[in-house]
C-alpha cells in the first residue's frame, strides 16, 4: 500500500512542480494580494492613519462668530485643513480638480442667525469619490463645530445677562469630551489587539489561494481521464480509493506550504515594504487552533477541485468552472470585501460561502484570541462541505463507468 | 491459457449488444489477433480482460481459473497497453516507468531491474531522461508499449498500438510484440490493419457486431487468400467502409 501511494504523492508533486501556472496561482497570487492589499489597506483599518484627505473652510461671513466656527475646525487624523480660499468659485475649483475633498461654506447672515437663535445654514461641498462613510463623519465634525459655537454663543449671552464672566469661553474650557475605545476579545476584557490590515488579508487570500488548488489538481485528473491514464491504473487494479488518497495528501501538504508561505510574506516582507507585521496568536491554543482551521480548509479545498475535475469535461471547463466558483466564494464570503462593510442582508449571505466560514475560525483564533473550542463550529462546517463534495465527486466518477 | 465462453456484454440495459455470446481459446505464448470494424467489440473485450468492465454474462477464465480470482492472486499478470497515450506528458520517460511500476507495488530493487529492462525492449535509453510531451508520435508509442511491460506481465492486451506511427516506428512495435511473445507470454493484438494482424498474430479472431465470425490459427483462417478477402467474403463489406 505505501509503495503505490508514494508513487501516487511523487508524481502528483512533479506534476505540480512542472505547472508554472498552477504554482503562481498558488504561491505567487497570494503573495502578491497580501502584500498589496495589506498596504493599501493599512490606513483604513489600523485606524491610525496619515491626514491623506484635505478640507477648506470659506467664510463669506466673516464675523467673530464664524471665524470662532473656522477656528473650531482644526486638523483631524484623517483630514487636514487648507489656507482659506479667495471666494467661492475658487473653493469649488479645488474640490472639482481634487485638491481638497470637502468645502465647508460659512454663508453670509451666519452670525445673525445665531444671534436670533435660528438654525444657522452652512454648506458642505464634497469630491463625489469620497466614501460615504467619510462624508458622513466630516458632516458630524461640522456639525459638532457648529453647536460648540452656538452653545459658547449662547452662554456668553446668558453670562452677561447674569453678570457671571465665568460662563465666557467655558465651551473652550471643557473642551472636547474624552472618549476610551476598546476591543472585546473573547474573555470579555478589553484585551483584545485591534486587527491590522495584514491581520485581515493573511488569512483571507491564505484561504482564496488554498482553494485555488482545483486549477492543477483538475489538470491533472482530467489529462489522466483523457488520456485513458485512469483506466490504465485501473486495469492495474489500482483502486479509486488509492488514487484518491494519492491527491489528496499532496495536496494537504501543499495547502500547509501555502500557509507557512503567506504567513512568512505577512510576517517579513510586508513590514520590509512599510507595513505592520503578521502576528501570530501567542497562546499554545491559539496555535492550534490556526493549524486545525489551515486543515480544514485543506480539505475543504481539495475536495473542492476533486469535485470541480470530476464535473467538468475538459481542463479549460474546470479552470473556468473552479476559478469562477472560487471568486464568487470569495466575493460572498468576505475575502475581497470584509463582512463588516456588507449592508445586512448581504452579510446573511456571506454565511452560505465555505470561505466565510474558513475566515470566521480564523478570525476567532487570530483576532478574538480564541482556541480550540472556539473555531470547532468553523473546523466542522469545512470538513463536513469536504466530506459533501468527496462524496460526490466519488459518485460522478463511478457513475462514469460504463456498466 | 484463456478461454472465453459464451461472452455477453452490454454498457446500459437497453443498449445493443456490444458482444454477443463469443467464445475463443487463445494459446499460451501466441499472439492473438483481435481484427475488425470500429464498432465490432474489440475493445470491449479487450477492457473485460483487462477486468475494467463489470459483470459480463458468460465466462472468462485463464489457467483454467475464473478471471477475477486469477487476477486476485497475480495482480500484475495482465497489462493493458490502451490506444491513447495513457501517460503523464510531463514526467520523463524514466519518471513515467518509475511511476507505473510503483503504483503496481513492486519495491524498489526489482522495480530498478524491471524499468531499465522495459527501457531497453524499448530501445528508449536515450530519451529515458526526456519528458513524454518532448517524444515524437513514434517513441510516444514505444513508452507507452514500455510502460505496459514494467510489471513483467503473462499477458499482454494491446489495443490499436500502431496508430498514427510512421512505417518505421510501426516495424519495431510488431518486432517488439514478437520478441515479448518469443518468452512464452501471450499478447492479445486489436487492431483494423489486416497486414499487421497477418505479419505478427499466429492466431486471428474476426469480429464484426459484437460476435466472432471466423477464429483460429491465421493460416486456417486465410486458407490461401488475404485477411481482406476472407473479411469481404464472410461479412460482405471491406473491414475499411
Amino acid at each position: 500500500m505505501l509503495i503505490p501511494l508514494a508513487a501516487l504523492w511523487k508524481k502528483e508533486c512533479l506534476a505540480l512542480v512542472r505547472d508554472w501556472h498552477a504554482l503562481a496561482a498558488l504561491f505567487a497570487m497570494p503573495a502578491v494580494f497580501i502584500l498589496v492589499m495589506s498596504l493599501a489597506l493599512a490606513d483604513s483599518l489600523s485606524g491610525q492613519r496619515e491626514a491623506s484627505l484635505a478640507y477648506a473652510v470659506l467664510d463669506i461671513d466673516a464675523t467673530p462668530i464664524s471665524r470662532a466656527l473656522d477656528a473650531q475646525m482644526g486638523d483631524t487624523e484623517a483630514l487636514r485643513k487648507t489656507p482659506s480660499p479667495s471666494g467661492e468659485a475658487e473653493i469649488r475649483r479645488q474640490v472639482r480638480d481634487r485638491e481638497i475633498a470637502f468645502a465647508v461654506i460659512i454663508p453670509q447672515g451666519f452670525a445673525q442667525q445665531v444671534g436670533a437663535n435660528q438654525t444657522p445654514e452652512i454648506r458642505i461641498l464634497s469630491d463625489p469619490a469620497v466614501p460615504a462613510a467619510m462624508r458622513g463623519g466630516f458632516r458630524q465634525i461640522v456639525e459638532t463645530a457648529v453647536i460648540r459655537t452656538w452653545l459658547a454663543h449662547v452662554l456668553e449671552r446668558l453670562g452677561q445677562s447674569m453678570m457671571l464672566p465665568q460662563l465666557r469661553h467655558a465651551t473652550e474650557r471643557v473642551g472636547p469630551p474624552s472618549i476610551i475605545a476598546e476591543t472585546v476579545g473573547r474573555d470579555g476584557n478589553g484585551s483584545a489587539p485591534l486587527p491590522s490590515s495584514v491581520q485581515q488579508n493573511v488569512p483571507a487570500w491564505l484561504i482564496f489561494s488554498m482553494f485555488f488548488v482545483v486549477i492543477p489538481i483538475s489538470a491533472v485528473f482530467i489529462g489522466e481521464r483523457q488520456r485513458g491514464t485512469l483506466q490504465r491504473l485501473r486495469a492495474q487494479r489500482v483502486s479509486f480509493g488509492l488514487m484518491l488518497a494519492g491527491k489528496f495528501a499532496p495536496y494537504l501538504f501543499i495547502n500547509q506550504m501555502q500557509a507557512v508561505l503567506m504567513v512568512a510574506v505577512g510576517r517579513w516582507l510586508v513590514p520590509l515594504c512599510g507595513g505592520e507585521a503578521f502576528a501570530l496568536p501567542a497562546t499554545t491554543q491559539g496555535i492550534a487552533a490556526l493549524l486545525l482551521m489551515s486543515l480544514a480548509v485543506s480539505i475543504a479545498a481539495t475536495a473542492w477541485a476533486l469535485l470541480i475535475a470530476s464535473l467538468a469535461r475538459s481542463s479549460e471547463q474546470a479552470t473556468i468552472l473552479g476559478g469562477i466558483g472560487n471568486i464568487l466564494m470569495g466575493a460572498i464570503g468576505g475575502i475581497m470585501v470584509p463582512r463588516f462593510i456588507m449592508p445586512g442582508a448581504m452579510q446573511q449571505w456571506t454565511r452560505l460561502s465555505p470561505m466565510d466560514w474558513a475566515l470566521e475560525g480564523f478570525h476567532q483564533a487570530m483576532l478574538r484570541q480564541g482556541g480550540v473550542a472556539d473555531i470547532l463550529p468553523s473546523f466542522f462546517a469545512l470538513s463536513c462541505f469536504g466530506l459533501a463534495a468527496l462524496a460526490a465527486a466519488v459518485f460522478l466518477n463511478c457513475r462514469a463507468r460504463p456498466t | 491459457m484463456i478461454r472465453i465462453g459464451s461472452l455477453s456484454y452490454r454498457y446500459r440495459p437497453n443498449a445493443p449488444l456490444a458482444l454477443d455470446g463469443i467464445s475463443l481459446n487463445i494459446a499460451r505464448g501466441a499472439v492473438h489477433g483481435l481484427l475488425g470494424p470500429n464498432g465490432a467489440g474489440k475493445t470491449t473485450l479487450i477492457s473485460l480482460l483487462a477486468g475494467l468492465l463489470p459483470h459480463p454474462a458468460g465466462q472468462i477464465s485463464i489457467v483454467g481459473e475464473p478471471l477475477d480470482a486469477w487476477r486476485a492472486t497475480h495482480p500484475r499478470a495482465i497489462a493493458l497497453v490502451p490506444q491513447d497515450y495513457a501517460f503523464y506528458p510531463m514526467l520523463t520517460v524514466a519518471e513515467n516507468l518509475a511511476f507505473f511500476s510503483g503504483v503496481q507495488g513492486i519495491p524498489r530493487p526489482q522495480r530498478t531491474r524491471l524499468c531499465d529492462e522495459a527501457l531497453a525492449f524499448a530501445r528508449l535509453e536515450a530519451v529515458a531522461k526526456q519528458r513524454a510531451e518532448e517524444l515524437s508520435g513514434g517513441l510516444r508509442r514505444r513508452l507507452n508499449l514500455a510502460i505496459g511491460l514494467v510489471g513483467a506481465p503473462e499477458i499482454l492486451l494491446l489495443d490499436e498500438p500502431t496508430v498514427g506511427v510512421d512505417p518505421a516506428s510501426r516495424q519495431f512495435l510488431l518486432e517488439a510484440v514478437r520478441r515479448f511473445a518469443a518468452n512464452g507470454r501471450t499478447v492479445v493484438y486489436s487492431s483494423h490493419y489486416m497486414e499487421e494482424v497477418d505479419a505478427v498474430c499466429q492466431e486471428v479472431s474476426i469480429l464484426d457486431s459484437g460476435k466472432v465470425l471466423r477464429a483460429g490459427p491465421t493460416g486456417e483462417v486465410k486458407q490461401g487468400r488475404t485477411l481482406e478477402q476472407v473479411f469481404m467474403e464472410i461479412t460482405g463489406h471491406s473491414l475499411r467502409e
